[in-house]
């Protein structure tokens, strides 16, 4: 790997992959929380090298020419190193600076670069975050139809959102969001599998069930300091008993929070729609919970 | 150390490779030189010594980088594809500060921009100290605006041809048989179709595609404020000699006339075997408004509806029907 360009040092970076409606803002906002821990919320780098890499041009990485070509991978890994380091360090200065703490670097949507970051950051710390993938897809079914959070979302940006799949044909939005699924959650597996430095797999599920064991387990695997008492504080403010009701629901950003929500609101030709994707990942994940 | 030299092919076997996208026989070594801390070239390629070429496929930019690759001292990176990285239109709903690309970092991802592609060329073309490398990045041309103002010193090649004709174009190559869809067969991918079990949609998405394209490298063309040149495929067919002496004119690079003489010819569309030319190969026509034959009444009504704004700016003879 290429020499440093001082600053953000690799190390502090802890990157929490898997994909959207998997509890990364609950995760990282209790991870943000505790002293001398920063968010970094969705860079999307991830996305921005791994569009390129994987999906738009991925049949040429043997193309000399190409960019992002094979032949010279240990370059372009190093500017992409260099490129995450010198934005992080631009934006947290702090971190930065010696001895200056760690960045949780929230990056479900990123994802697909997932395996290029981390092979770019072989010293960064790394969480999978996965969640059962007909939870993720009845939430994002939810978040889709007309009038909800997402739709908000836009507005604030300035547009109105289109007329989404989720509503004029569902059973094929479920198919491309359990397609995404597969293709982010894959990605974030990959390079979990490859890393060879720190790393933690956690379920959604486990952190619904026991939240402050579930946390202390990360950051005892992942080896970087926590106070008890802080980490219970943060568990306590951003536990889904703490969001006031008006703010969870139907079309709202909190929906459920309930593992196996997916029975009721997904019909069973959609759940058979999101084993047949993304069984695999599913029997990999959840070999206990991989059937109806 | 020089670790990779792009060596220099024959026409004919240039044309192939360039075509399918093939890599000639190269090696490798240990890490290349690298971008100095100020952003500019540690060695090899000089940021002001790149000329881009954007616009979209289609538009004769292989034809025009290979006779930009003869003159000695002058090469060419094919494709790179690094413009398609730096789409800003595939974020335009990200745009909080967190964004990597925010816009209250942008001298730092700029930068980052920067050395991203000069340490890419610098490693791919080590050889050319002091040279000319020409970037042929028409599949590229989406993300040309952040290219040009990460590397303002460099030349830009606006290179564009009648959307009609690009279309007519594509619609050839990738119909059943189309050097386009042999390619991706061959690739493992999934052949277009669409060009056969629904040309006029095709036409459309390609019309959209080539606004897309050509609109950025435009936008890109008008803020950028270094070298710059207008070229157009029809000028170039016409006056192949004089289009090319006046894009190195205006780019302010200097190029002996005899080189370019040689260069011309040796890359004349009659210099191409006849049987690499024709319907469904890579070499079709290279007739300008050959689209009155090749697309139907509503196709061309199509293209020109949706590129509009392009093709009054650049072929302001009003639309099919009103030229008979």
């Amino acid at each position: 790997m290429l020499e440093e360009n001082g600053g953000m040092r690799p190390e502090n970076l802890v990157w929490v992959f898997g994909t959207a409606r998997t509890g990364s803002s609950w995760l990282s906002a209790i991870m943000g929380e505790v002293g001398g821990y920063s968010r970094w919320h969705e860079p999307l780098v991830g996305h921005l090298f791994g569009n390129l890499y994987y999906e738009r041009a991925g049949h040429r990485s043997e193309d000399a020419h190409f960019i992002l070509g094979a032949r010279y991978r240990e370059l372009w890994l190093g500017t992409i190193r260099r490129f995450v380091l010198d934005s992080a360090a631009a934006r947290f200065p702090g971190i930065a600076a010696k001895g200056g703490g760690y960045l949780i670097i929230k990056e479900p949507q990123g994802s697909m670069g997932a395996p290029l970051l981390m092979e770019a950051l072989p010293e960064s710390r790394m969480i999978l975050l996965v969640r059962d993938p007909r939870d993720v897809v009845a939430s994002n079914l939810d978040a889709h139809k007309g009038g909800t959070w997402t739709a908000d979302l836009m507005r604030k940006g300035g547009k109105e959102k289109p007329p989404s799949l989720a509503e004029s044909r569902p059973d094929a939005f479920v198919k491309g969001q359990a397609r995404r699924y597969v293709r982010d959650v894959g990605n974030a597996k990959k390079a979990y599998d490859a890393h060879g430095g720190l790393k933690v797999l956690v379920r959604y599920e486990d952190l619904r069930t026991d939240t402050l064991q579930t946390m202390k387990r990360i950051y005892s695997e992942l080896e970087m300091p926590v106070e008890e008492a802080d980490l219970a504080r943060s568990v306590e403010k951003h536990s889904w008993e703490k969001i006031p009701s008006e703010q969870k629901g139907e079309g709202k950003f909190h929906r459920k929070a309930k593992p196996g929500g997916w029975r009721e609101d997904l019909t069973a030709r959609q759940a058979e729609i999101v084993e047949g994707v993304a069984g695999s990942l599913l029997r990999e994940l959840y070999p206990v919970r991989s059937t109806a | 150390m020089p670790v990779f030299r792009h060596p220099k092919v024959s026409g004919a076997a240039r044309r192939i490779r360039a075509v399918l996208g093939l890599e000639a026989g190269v090696t490798r070594g240990a890490l290349v030189e690298r971008t100095g801390t100020d952003g500019r070239s540690a060695g090899g390629v000089a940021p002001e010594n790149m000329i881009w070429i954007f616009g979209t496929g289609r538009t004769g930019s292989t034809w025009l980088a290979a006779m930009m690759e003869e003159p000695e001292g002058h090469d060419v990176w094919f494709e790179p594809r690094v413009g398609t990285i730096f789409d800003p239109q595939r974020f335009q709903r990200h745009g909080g500060k967190h964004f990597i690309l925010a816009s209250q970092y942008k001298d730092v991802w700029l930068r980052s921009i920067r050395n991203f592609i000069l340490d890419g060329a610098n490693a791919r073309f080590p050889e050319l100290d002091g040279g000319y490398l020409a970037v042929k990045e028409p599949g590229g041309s989406v993300g040309a605006g952040l290219i040009m103002e990460a590397l303002p010193e460099s030349g830009m090649v606006l290179l564009i041809r009648d959307p009609r004709d690009v279309v007519a174009s594509w619609l050839d190559a990738t119909r059943k048989g189309g050097w386009q869809t042999r390619r991706r067969g061959e690739g493992g991918r999934r052949a277009e179709s669409l060009a056969e079990t629904n040309p006029n949609a095709f036409v459309r998405r390609h019309a959209d595609a080539y606004l897309q394209h050509v609109g950025s490298a435009r936008r890109a063309y008008e803020a950028h404020e270094g070298r710059k040149v207008v070229v157009r495929y029809e000028d170039l067919r016409a006056d192949t000699l004089g289009t090319i002496k006046r894009m190195y004119g205006e780019l302010n690079v200097p190029v002996e006339e005899a080189k370019l003489v040689k260069a011309v010819e040796k890359h004349a569309w009659e210099n191409i075997p006849e049987e690499e030319k024709g319907r469904g190969k890579f070499y079709r026509k290279a007739t300008p408004e050959a689209w009155r034959e090749d697309l139907t009444r509503r196709q061309v009504k199509t293209v020109e509806r949706i590129t509009a704004p392009l093709l009054e700016e650049f072929y302001p003879t009003g639309p099919a029907e009103q030229r008979g």
